[in-house]
């Protein structure tokens, strides 16, 4: 059984069908790239996942229990959770608490005990803080010692990148989504997240499923890529395979390229 | 890399000594105040702890949720008018049977802690000298008829957001106001008559209202600095990432907003208290207005600011009558003219103290001629034989206090203190925020041009995307 199975996934949005029975699978441990054109609809993807839209029709299952009908807030209970393309971190809060909030649905104590900081809450408490410390560190010194007290709005962007994904992996989520992990990051830093994010998966025991534009990044770290166009699967399989598809090349760049040699020599998408 | 500093609160047992330290001269100055200051200052005191209740507890939902929540009088009042049926003197609740004009029943007039005691058999918690100890029991269960009343408020409207959640806590304020008085109501709450005489000896003592203020501080600032409240602040910036963190968002709200009515309900116990009776006319939006000013002007969010700001508040309605009494048409326009030439003043003041180019701009002008007019034509009147007479300024103590929200709202935005929040890592000028001389060199270490590209983690290029 896979971990995640999406099958036949149908989502419109008034006149526009924005995603059109959509189907495949994520085993545990996979890094699985979705990738797709400008509006193909990757990032409805993971809204129709972690709940934030509910599907027209079709089935999601994460370890045989199915999402449909859940909050966002009963799928990251259950070990799913997400990053944001637009950034959704808590701008005025520092970066410790917005480590620490993604923790709190795991909290055992009760509204009283934290109140009265029981022993029980302040162990909680201290166990909080050293597990956001582990997923912070995964990121160097970066997000650590001072900067950790200092509020998200001084962060620079691609910090705020990185504290997303580590907010998204203090929830105790298995499966995380990254939606453009890399996004205004410079290639230094592109190439640095890309062993982030495979360390992820190889030390963290995560399993990710991610979208990105960033083909070098996609070819380095996927065990499959799968495309959307349009709302629909394109293809799926291999990176050299996609990239190498007809198919996914004209729907990158449109009709006329195909028929162009030039396009394929240059290695398809790359 | 696993430093306990981020771990555990560095010098917590100090902090803890100095709290304890500073509760007990805030009780020291209390005692000094009370018995040297006058009535009218005990009196004042009292209130502003009253309302600090009233507005630290509101600001758990309107500056820690980010829930806009206009409806604190109706909270107020059901606290307030189940402490004052459940403590009223026995003669008073015979004057009630006995007037012809009540609507209230043998069966709810009795409805107060001494028959209680005495049909459990307490008597001795019956005496006169044990009306503090009935008083607290009364208080308390006011505090949870409130937040009970919030709860069952809270679980249907909390789903509502911005605009609509606030219309709608307005309106729950507004609708416990009128079904108080009306006929269903009115053999429980008096009517349109109210309970008076109700013992003041509670609301007016700033023993009872600081102990209550200092517990709703602690409390509040507890949850406020626990995992719950921080769950609370990430709903408050952004729900819709809260709850794919997993924070139960309906919970949260329902939370913060019970909490918040219990203490509003403490809150109008000590309010009817202070007033010595419960009339409906006491609860009016207009209190939650106060509540608002308060908030806004010391720092919606911040427990500090919030109760600087009702010092404000206060100090304006207690000491304000001043400004309310009758004066020559002329000592009024005299007043406008300085009140503009200080504005004039504030304006060449701050853009000095900002180094703002140009210095002087055309409003500065402005202000300086109107003021200089405005003085001169107050000082010609009586010799033209113009605008003679006198004028009763009513209702000056609200523009006033409408004129300082404005003057806040221009320079401070966020209010006195903003978020900021007193503590005594800011007194001692800890800041964890701040490199420490080690961490400036693995600072530079990033951000290192040799190491790393010019601009280093700051470059935001997007060239390679799309
Ligand atoms: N809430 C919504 N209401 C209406 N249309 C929507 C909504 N969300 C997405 N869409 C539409 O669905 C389509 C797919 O959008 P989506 O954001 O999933 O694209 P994407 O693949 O993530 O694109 P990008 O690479 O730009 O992030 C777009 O045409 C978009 O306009
Ligand atoms: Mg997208």
């Amino acid at each position: 059984m896979a971990m995640l199975e999406i099958s036949n996934l149908n989502k419109s949005f008034g006149g526009l069908q924005a995603m059109t029975d959509v189907s495949f699978n994520v085993n545990e441990g996979e890094i699985i790239s979705v990738i797709g054109p400008n509006g193909a609809g990757k990032t409805t993807l993971f809204n129709l996942i972690t709940g934030v839209y509910t599907p027209d029709s079709g089935d999601v299952r994460f370890q045989g229990q199915s999402l449909v009908g859940k909050k966002p807030s009963q799928i990251v209970d259950m070990g799913i959770a997400r990053t944001f393309q637009n950034l959704r971190l808590f701008t005025n809060l520092s970066i410790m608490d917005n480590i620490l909030i993604p923790q709190h649905h795991k909290l055992k104590s009760n509204w009283l005990q934290a109140i009265l900081r029981t022993p029980a809450y302040k162990k909680e408490e201290e166990e909080m803080r050293k597990f956001a410390l582990e997923k912070l560190s995964f990121f160097g010194p970066r997000l650590m010692s001072f900067r950790l007290y200092q509020p998200v709005l001084v962060l620079s962007y691609a910090n705020r990148r990185r504290s997303e994904i580590a907010r998204a992996m203090a929830t105790g989520a298995k499966l995380l989504l990254l939606d453009e992990p890399s996004a205004g990051m410079n290639p230094k830093e592109t190439i640095e997240m890309t062993k982030i994010i495979k360390r992820m998966r190889d030390e963290g025991g995560y399993t990710i499923l991610l979208v990105e534009h960033k083909m070098n990044l996609v070819g380095e770290i996927s065990d499959r890529v799968v495309v959307l166009d349009y709302g629909k699967k394109l293809a799926e399989g291999d990176y050299k395979d996609v990239v190498n598809n007809p198919e996914v090349i004209e729907a990158y760049l449109g009709k006329k390229a195909t028929d162009d040699d030039k396009a394929k020599k240059d290695g398809g998408l790359e | 890399m696993q430093d306990t500093k981020h771990i555990v609160q560095p010098n917590r047992n100090r902090n803890i000594l100095l709290t304890i330290f500073a509760t007990v001269l805030v009780a020291v100055a209390l005692l000094i105040l009370t018995s040297l200051g006058s009535v009218k200052l005990g009196s004042a005191l009292a209130l502003f702890a009253i309302w600090g209740i009233a507005t630290v507890s509101l600001n758990l939902v309107n500056g820690t949720l980010g829930i806009l929540s206009l409806g604190h009088h109706g909270f107020m009042l059901i606290g307030g008018y189940t402490t004052a049926l459940l403590i009223l003197s026995d003669d008073k609740r015979e004057k009630i049977l006995a007037s012809g004009r009540s609507s209230m029943t043998p069966f709810t007039v009795g409805l107060s802690i001494d028959n209680f005691f005495n049909a459990i058999g307490l008597t001795a918690f019956t005496t006169d000298e044990t009306l503090w100890l009935r008083f607290l029991v009364a208080i308390l269960l006011g505090g949870l008829m409130a937040s009970v009343v919030g709860l069952i408020v809270g679980i249907p409207s909390l789903r509502l957001r911005g605009d609509y959640l606030a219309i709608v806590t307005f309106g729950f304020g507004e609708i416990i106001r009128l079904t108080a008085s009306t006929r269903i109501f009115s053999p429980i709450t008096n009517g349109a008559l109210g309970f008076s005489g109700v013992p003041t000896e509670f609301g007016k003592s700033v023993w009872w209202t600081f102990a209550f203020l200092g517990i709703t501080i602690y409390v509040i600032s507890k949850l406020k600095y626990s995992s719950f409240g921080r769950a609370m602040e990430g709903i408050r910036e952004d729900e819709i990432a809260s709850e794919a963190m997993g924070v139960n968002l309906a919970y949260h709200k329902v939370l913060g907003f019970v909490v918040s009515s219990f203490f509003a309900g403490i809150a109008g116990g000590l309010w009817v208290s202070w007033l010595g009776g419960a009339r409906l006319d006491s609860f009016l939006f207009t209190l939650t207005f106060f509540f608002l000013v308060a908030l806004s002007v010391g720092g919606t969010g911040s427990i500090t600011g919030v109760l600087l700001g009702t010092a404000l508040v206060v100090f304006v309605r207690q000491y304000g009558d001043p400004l309310e009494q009758s004066y020559l048409i002329t000592t009024w326009i005299l007043a406008i003219g300085v009140i503009l030439l200080l504005t004039a003043l504030a304006i060449y003041i701050f853009r000095t103290i900002r180094r703002s180019r140009p210095k002087i701009i055309p409003a500065f002008y402005l202000f300086l001629i109107a003021g200089v007019a405005t003085v001169v034509l107050a000082l010609l009147a009586p010799s033209l034989g113009i605008m003679q007479g006198e004028f009763r300024g009513f209702g000056m103590r609200a523009i006033f206090l409408s004129i300082l929200l404005i003057i806040i709202m221009v320079f401070r935005p966020d209010g006195m203190v903003g978020r900021a929040e007193f503590n005594w890592a800011w007194v001692f000028r800890e800041r964890l925020d701040q490199p420490t001389e080690e961490e400036r060199k693995q600072d530079a270490w990033l951000s290192n041009p040799e190491l790393n590209r010019p601009g280093g983690a700051a470059n935001t290029s997007d060239v390679e995307e799309d």
